[in-house]
């Protein structure tokens, strides 16, 4: 009896889980239905490997989030879809800003007639985007209750905005109605930003997709679930949000009028794209289905099945659906899924820390005297970044040269490094510096101490292969060195307080500008981002320099002569810059991978099947 | 009986304390400190103290143990450090869909063990003991990973009866589509222990007196054994299912990783990663005192399953 109830409830599921085939792309709801001849509404499903955040935009700091937040709200300027390296244009602002006053002074005038997406905060009324909006917008991210990741982009920036946070910490309240001098709005859709020193390239943050426009009633209604209620000017709503799992955005209904008018370069897929999207009103996907799906395997076999449309995150799975040159698999290319490569805008490189000492113990890898540079350099020339990208990467990555990476702008393609790969080099370099090789086989300081280097990761499988790289190179130049592991949160505090001594780190790009990666180098930025806690008179006095200067030849010069100094002064080996292969499904139209926005659907379209 | 619940119920305290202890040593030694985190790319020491005075991590140790106390006695564990949300708000929602896939899964478990254990048992020796032995000692020896890396790829990518993953708005899409294949990764995983275990539960009773006295009075073997076998071999059975409820509560982190359900257990996962302290901490305290509660409750059950059991 009981036998028989159980195989009866076993295939009541089977069957009910049969019943509904995920079928393949005929049941995408998203494109013109080719079988009843209505055109239902086009869904784009897409996933994200890692749970979103929430979309306050001042308080978040990862990718996914910013990706919902920047189909939802709208910053003042933005990039052309097409364009490389990435090309500055307005958004919801007439025109780029009128820089004046030394490249102190921004002003930017504002459409009129663009409206918030309805929602209860307003009562039932419209609500027009103004000025105003982006001066609370960008208050808030110096309001110290939002603890914002991203405040760093206008600290000590603004005329006044730096005085209200202060007394905001002292007083645990921060005063919006407060008139900062630095944030004005003469009139109703003008905004005159100024700022406390001369920065040419502060355009970039007004396009940072983190810094569009709130509305001050929608925030202050939903207090301290801002996270779950997004209200923006942006193409899309947020229309569905299970968090941690599924968020369903929608066309915009009040979404102002905008036309695609990208500028294709010299890439004939550049020019295809044009040629199909030029003049289309946008948004022209109706919906957007973002999944959170956390194994590969599982993503990768959903997109297979065509229960996905987009895919991007497949790194590890790359020689699946890739040849050994980065194409695609025939197999796959011959079903009409497209790949989209491109690199991503960031560098990895693996930093020296040059402080003298570490804590109360010596570093001897720290300090500018000739035999500490030589150990450093030994140290990067012993590293064999090819193997790090054979390996590691699978082949996924490319050899960077410079501290800027290819798509930003003072990237330079053609500097090569001046520290090879050459552990017999190395050698030689440490024995002519006086590390001589102990009984045991393992090199000596100069005085006679032990040489023991530390190198940190995380715990985890991928960081293990940098330890055994690591390990591998120091062996081969009889430098002993301990691999020490800890947990990310704190390797971070220990980087902030000068306490690592060498480690592999990421930068990617915030903005595409050759500011946001030089400054890693910057001795005033030792303790935050500078992790190397890297002080050079010499290339603190040229970054300064490169500050006052807006992108162009001038500020080249300088980045070049920098990395030059940093060379000399081996504070980094930079190792390499990752592609992003993104496969796409023969119905989707107009992709190509932006370096810093992540909401190409609001350029793309999808064809019937 | 009153008397045994109470006292059981003091002894929850101690056992709770000592569970509060551990947890809240483990985070502030071996766990990072959040503040580095959550602070972004870029963060000076005011900024850092600021999200430290923020999430109270500033205060003292006592004072911090204080109000992860007083947080257990209110049921209010605040809200995510990372997202902000109401943890209450996480267990409403992230209970529903571990339980849609648990539940079934512990229920179709039990049962086909049960079924399986009594076949092997009652046939002891023969070929159907030695080939279910077999394919348990086989099916106990695989990885529950790979039990979902192939099931997932046979079932649902390259036969297409059930969905690669994913999760829908109402209960019956959910259990009858997303979690079935699931389910069934979940049931073939547990299959095999389950079985050997139950099946030493019912070899202890098969061969017990009364049941040769049952037989001798010539009570037909259906009765024998679905009647007294099974009712002498519950009270083990019992105390295993019950063990295993509490971790219902923790969900099953694999399966909802592999899966995408957004269920308790990938939201702990999450909450690890992230150095989220208030999800830990209260997961941690709900999955200990249901422990306390459930093996209480196997202790009632078994007074009532068999009425020789005296509680004292």
């Amino acid at each position: 009896m009981i036998v028989r109830w159980l195989i009866g409830l076993l295939l009541a599921v089977t069957v009910a889980g049969c019943g509904e085939k995920p079928s393949p792309p005929s049941a995408t709801p998203g494109v013109p239905n080719a079988q009843n001849g209505i055109a239902s509404e086009k869904v784009l499903r897409i996933t994200f490997q890692t749970a979103e955040t929430g979309f306050d935009p001042v308080k978040v700091s990862d990718y996914y989030s910013g990706v919902v937040i920047a189909a939802i709200f709208d910053p003042l300027l933005t990039y052309d879809y097409l364009a490389r390296p990435a090309k500055l244009v307005p958004n919801v602002a007439v025109a780029l800003p009128e820089i004046t006053d030394n490249g102190r002074t921004y002003t930017l005038k504002l459409r009129r007639g663009i409206y918030f997406a309805p929602d209860a905060a307003f009562k039932g009324q419209r609500r027009e985007l103004t000025a105003a909006d982006y001066a609370y917008s960008i208050k808030r991210f110096l309001d110290p209750k939002n603890r914002s990741p991203y405040a760093f982009l206008f600290e000590g920036k603004i005329a006044g905005l730096d005085k209200l946070a202060a007394e905001a910490r002292k007083s645990g309240r921060f005063d919006y109605d407060a008139a900062v001098a630095g944030l004005e709005t003469r009139d109703r859709y003008t905004l005159r930003i100024r700022l406390n020193g001369t920065d040419f390239n502060f355009s970039h943050v007004l396009a940072f997709p983190l810094v569009g426009a709130v509305a001050r009633e929608a925030v202050e209604a939903y207090g301290d679930d801002t996270h779950a209620h997004p209200v923006g000017t942006g193409s899309y709503v947020l229309k569905r949000y299970m968090r941690s799992s599924k968020m369903v955005l929608e066309k915009n209904p009040d979404f102002r009028e905008m036309i695609w008018n990208a500028e294709p370069g010299a890439d004939p897929a550049d020019q295809k794209i044009a040629a199909r999207m030029k003049g289309k009103k946008l948004p022209l996907i109706d919906r957007v289905e973002i999944s959170v799906m956390d194994e590969a395997q599982s993503r990768w076999l959903a997109f297979q099945r065509r229960e996905t449309d987009i895919e991007y995150q497949l790194e590890e799975l790359a020689p699946k659906f890739m040849t050994a040159d980065g194409k695609l698999k025939a197999e796959y290319a011959d079903a009409g899924i497209r790949m989209d490569r491109s690199i991503d805008p960031e560098i990895i490189y693996l930093f020296f820390n040059t402080q003298e000492r570490i804590g109360d113990d010596i570093n001897p890898l720290g300090g500018f005297t000739p035999e500490k540079i030589a150990l450093r350099r030994a140290v990067a020339m012993a590293y064999s970044v090819e193997d790090q990208i054979k390996v590691i990467r699978k082949g996924q990555a490319i050899r960077a040269h410079y501290p800027i990476p290819p798509g930003v702008a003072g990237h330079e393609p053609d500097f090569r490094g001046g520290i090879p790969h050459d552990p017999r080099l190395a050698n030689a370099l440490l024995d002519k510096f006086g590390y001589v090789r102990g009984a045991d086989g393992y090199r000596r300081q100069p005085d006679g101490k032990y040489l023991f280097l530390k190198y940190y990761s995380t715990p985890t499988e991928r960081d293990r292969q940098f330890d055994e790289l690591m390990k591998r190179a120091m062996d081969s130049i009889g430098v002993r060195v301990e691999i020490r592991k800890d947990r990310f949160a704190e390797l971070i505090k220990l980087a902030n307080q000068c306490r690592l001594m060498m480690k592999h780190a990421a930068w990617i790009a915030d903005y595409p500008d050759g500011d946001n990666f030089m400054q890693l180098l910057y001795g005033a930025n030792a303790g935050q981002s500078n992790s190397a806690c890297y002080k050079s008179a010499e290339f603190d006095k040229r970054y300064e320099k490169s500050r006052q200067l807006p992108d162009g030849a001038q500020r080249n010069k300088l980045y070049r002569e920098m990395t030059r100094q940093m060379e000399v002064d081996t504070a980094w080996l930079l190792t390499d810059s990752r592609y992003r292969n993104v496969l796409l499904q023969p119905y989707i139209v107009g992709y190509k991978k932006h370096p810093v926005f992540a909401h190409e659907f609001l350029y793309m379209d999808m064809d019937p099947r | 009986m009153l008397a045994y619940i109470i006292r059981r119920l003091l002894q929850f305290v101690p056992t709770l304390l000592g569970v509060v202890l551990l947890v809240f040593m483990l985070f502030n030694w071996i766990g990072g400190d959040p503040a580095y985190l959550l602070a972004g790319k870029m963060s000076n020491p005011e900024q850092i103290e600021n999200i430290r005075k923020q999430l109270g991590v500033d205060q003292p140790y006592i004072v911090q143990l204080g109000i992860f106390i007083t947080q257990i006695v209110t049921g209010d564990f605040g809200a995510s450090w990372a997202t902000n949300e109401k943890v209450s708000a996480i267990f409403a929602t992230r209970l529903g869909p571990s339980l849609t896939v648990l539940a079934p899964m512990l229920i179709f478990s039990t049962l086909m063990s049960m079924m399986m254990a009594m076949l092997a048992a009652y046939w002891r020796g023969s070929l159907t003991d030695r080939a279910i032995m077999i394919g348990c000692t086989v099916g106990q020896s695989i990885s529950i990973l790979v039990y979902i890396i192939v099931f997932q790829y046979v079932f649902a990518f390259q036969l297409g009866w059930f969905p690669v993953q994913g999760w829908g708005q109402d209960f019956i899409t959910n259990l009858l589509k997303f979690s079935a294949l699931p389910i069934i990764v979940g049931v073939a995983v547990s299959l095999a222990p389950d079985t050997r275990l139950f099946r030493t539960f019912f070899l202890d009773e098969i061969h017990q007196d009364y049941v040769r006295t049952a037989r001798a009075k010539g009570m037909n073997e259906a009765r024998v054994m679905g009647v007294h076998v099974l009712r002498n071999a519950a009270i083990p059975i019992v105390t295993h299912v019950m063990i295993q409820l509490p971790a219902l509560l923790a969900g099953a982190f694999l399966i909802e990783r592999f899966f995408s359900i957004p269920g308790i257990g990938r939201e702990v996962l999450l909450a690890v990663e992230r150095s989220d302290f208030p999800i830990i901490k209260a997961v941690t305290v709900y999955v200990a005192v249901a422990t306390l509660c459930f093996n209480l409750l196997a202790d009632i059950l078994y007074k009532a399953v068999d009425p020789r059991v005296q509680l004292k």
